[in-house]
């Protein structure tokens, strides 16, 4: 015999998830096309996404301070995995490009979507700049991707 | 501010050596497969690979049940009535629906189990346990 | 505070998919042959750690169910879920329990069976006010901080091939290896399918279904139980802050592992790790990570890694074989990763090698590394 059964199991996970006043405040923001980071008074580095505390030196975070909605590309990678944009729904055309973005105003790297796909044509420190879209919920898919500056 | 959502994701769990002999018996012949452990003599059910109690691993597959004694129950409104049942010649307890109407659920009843029409190799594939000689509703 | 060593280990044959063995059964597996490695019974184990990424089998508290299976009923069970470090953590929570003196033998066990879930699903269950709107992935990310390791340490995507190449090699001597490849070339690796830039199929480690177990003991038993102890020089733990982008230049500057190599080398007395290391089993999900492990490590200086391995000083016949099994990119069971370091690393000193034994090892180094960058550090010594 030595028959082996498998048993298949689809688990729905549903979540309603509370943010914090701190998220809200960044949310409400991105509706207005508005990033702002929280800057530590110890070490002065200024976090996006906001958060209760600076890691590095355990003091809370309190000071708002605004960040531009375009900066420098610190790391980059094109990627060849199909995704879902789980905005629309539909699948975002595999290759795309992705990076580490240095947000004008921010100490923090931003992990986003480039409008470039060909490796040859894309370099840490290239400046690029958020597009947006047009229906704005509060999230950080409320920027389409980043364009390079050329 | 609150962020609702909900995501899909698909199992498939490999019943190993013990499991695959117990569901395919339910499946193929409607039997409830125990396990003896060879080192202690305890019975455990649904058959495993090897023995908790005392850390075997030398376990010999022997037919439980199919009848048992109900040890306790209880109601889930809304889910239906569950149990622990010890099946005759198995140790421990399995719990499994019970199919009877609650006045005939008393501790140490007598069950037997009711196995579904179609069976695939599930736990389900027992419908429940109901109690034997008819209900006293 | 006592000493501790490890003193027998067991691991099942690693696979794409164990469908032959449930959880528990595998685990049992493991486990039973660990004891048996020690010639213990059951009742000898005093508290049992069980290392798994509960969320991708989708079964709540895994220690429950297979705690069991490692001889975990009516002792104490703790489980550890750290990501990749769960594995070397799980040993280092079970060094601890045996150190404090209040346990004198400790059983670890680490598992994962990724062919019953969806890795990838329960990977993108991460902070939901951030991660989940845009996300590259674990595989994206490490891919993300490549760009800045390569444009920073000169090392190209021959070095990394080489690694994947010496991995596959490795594991062909492994019986337990999933990945073994024993005539795989670097022109194979450079053209397998790309995945993320500059990343490739070969680059990456597989998802395997497996268990590994070690068996620690305290200094007074450790003798009875092993002709030759792995002790516990050192075991350090590091963290990091929550998101990728809070990290900079992760695989370049890795302050965890630097951080935790530098204090787990001080307590062990390593002042100059290629040298003073016989064999490290060293935690690699993609081959440029071990380049920039050589770096972290105190192997070699930043922006030497490329050399190192171009002059073979990282091969089974080099100065410091790295990676005798095959490592993380040969065989991948999450939960269990961490522990076949630390098994492995024991094994060599042990002299338990078999046809992967580097001759005469006195001080091995293990790592695990997990999350964005979290790291462990742990040192095993023959005395």
């Amino acid at each position: 015999m030595s028959e082996h059964l498998t048993v298949p199991i689809e688990m729905a996970l549903t979540w309603r998830y509370a943010s914090g006043s701190a998220m809200e405040r960044f949310a409400a923001g991105l509706r207005e096309r508005r990033i702002a980071a929280l800057r530590c008074d110890g070490c002065g580095r200024r976090y996006l996404p906001p958060r209760p505390l600076c890691g590095n030196c355990r003091l809370p975070l309190a000071e708002w301070v605004p960040v531009a909605d375009e900066g420098a590309l610190e790391a980059w990678t094109v990627m060849h995995l199909p995704i879902l944009d789980g905005r629309t729904g539909e699948p975002r055309e595999a290759p795309y490009g992705m990076g580490l973005i240095r947000l004008d105003g921010a100490d923090t790297t931003v992990n986003h979507y480039l409008d470039e796909r060909d490796p040859e044509r894309l370099a840490i420190g290239m400046r690029v700049r958020a597009v947006w879209r047009g229906d704005l919920r509060g999230a950080m898919d409320d920027i389409l991707h980043f364009e390079v500056l050329r | 501010m609150i962020r609702e959502g909900g995501m899909s994701i698909p199992f498939r769990f490999a019943a190993g050596e013990a499991g695959s002999a117990f569901l395919a018996a339910l499946r193929d012949d409607r039997r409830i497969l125990g396990a003896r452990c060879r080192g202690c003599g305890r019975v455990v059910v649904p058959a495993r690979a090897f023995c908790g109690r005392c850390g075997g691993a030398d376990l010999a597959f022997e037919d439980v049940g199919p009848e048992g004694t109900l040890i306790a129950w209880t109601q889930r409104p809304g889910h239906g009535v569950f149990g622990l049942i010890r099946l005759d010649g198995g140790d421990g307890a399995l719990l499994h629906r019970l199919l009877s109407p609650l006045p005939a659920l008393v501790a140490g009843v007598r069950l037997r189990p009711r196995f579904a029409a179609e069976r695939r190799g599930d736990i389900r594939d027992i419908e429940g346990f109901e109690v034997v000689n008819g209900s006293d509703a | 505070m006592r000493r501790v060593a490890v003193v027998a280990t067991g691991q099942t044959e690693h696979a794409r998919s164990r469908d032959d063995l449930s959880q528990p059964e595998l685990v049992r597996q493991a486990a039973g042959r660990a004891l048996s490695d020690a010639g213990l019974e059951p009742d000898a184990v005093d508290a049992v750690v069980i290392s798994n990424m509960e969320l991708f089998e989708g079964r709540a508290l895994p220690e429950l169910w297979v705690g069991e299976g490692a001889f975990a009923s009516g002792k104490p069970c703790l489980k550890v879920a750290t990501g990749g470090t769960s594995g070397t953590s799980a040993c280092i929570a079970g060094f601890h329990q045996v150190a404090s003196g209040l346990f004198d033998v400790v059983l670890v066990v680490g598992f994962e069976k990724h062919s019953e879930g969806h890795t990838q699903t329960g990977m993108a269950l991460t902070d939901p006010f951030w991660d989940r709107a845009v996300a590259s992935g674990a595989l994206g990310n490490f891919a993300l901080s490549i760009s800045q390791y390569m444009a920073e340490r000169g090392v190209t995507e021959e070095h990394a091939a080489r690694v994947a190449v010496k991995a596959r090699r490795n594991a062909a001597r492994n019986p337990h290896a999933h990945l073994r490849m024993p005539d795989i070339t670097v022109e194979e690796v450079l053209a397998s399918r790309i995945l993320a830039h500059p990343v490739r199929m070969l680059d990456m480690c597989p998802q395997s279904d497996g268990a590994c177990a070690i068996v620690v003991a305290g200094e007074d038993r450790a003798a009875g139980l092993c002709e030759r102890p792995a002790w516990v020089k050192a075991a350090v733990t590091r963290h990091e802050q929550p998101y990728i982008g809070d990290i900079d230049r992760r695989l370049a500057s890795m302050r965890t592992l630097r951080e935790a190599a530098r204090r787990a080398y001080e307590l062990a007395d390593i002042r100059e790790p290629l040298g003073d290391f016989d064999v490290a089993e060293i935690y690699e999900p993609v081959s440029y990570s071990e380049l920039a492990w050589y770096e972290a490590l105190g192997f070699c200086e930043d922006g030497e890694a490329g050399r190192l391995i171009e002059a073979g000083r990282t091969e089974m016949e080099g100065d410091l074989p790295v990676n005798p099994s095959g490592g993380v990119l040969s065989t991948n069971p999450v939960g269990a990763s961490g522990v076949i370091r630390v098994a492995e690393a024991a094994l060599q000193v042990m002299g338990r090698g078999g046809e992967r034994q580097v001759p005469g090892v006195e001080t091995a180094l293990a790592t695990g590394y997990g999350v964005y960058a979290w790291a462990d550090v742990v040192v095993l010594g023959s005395a």
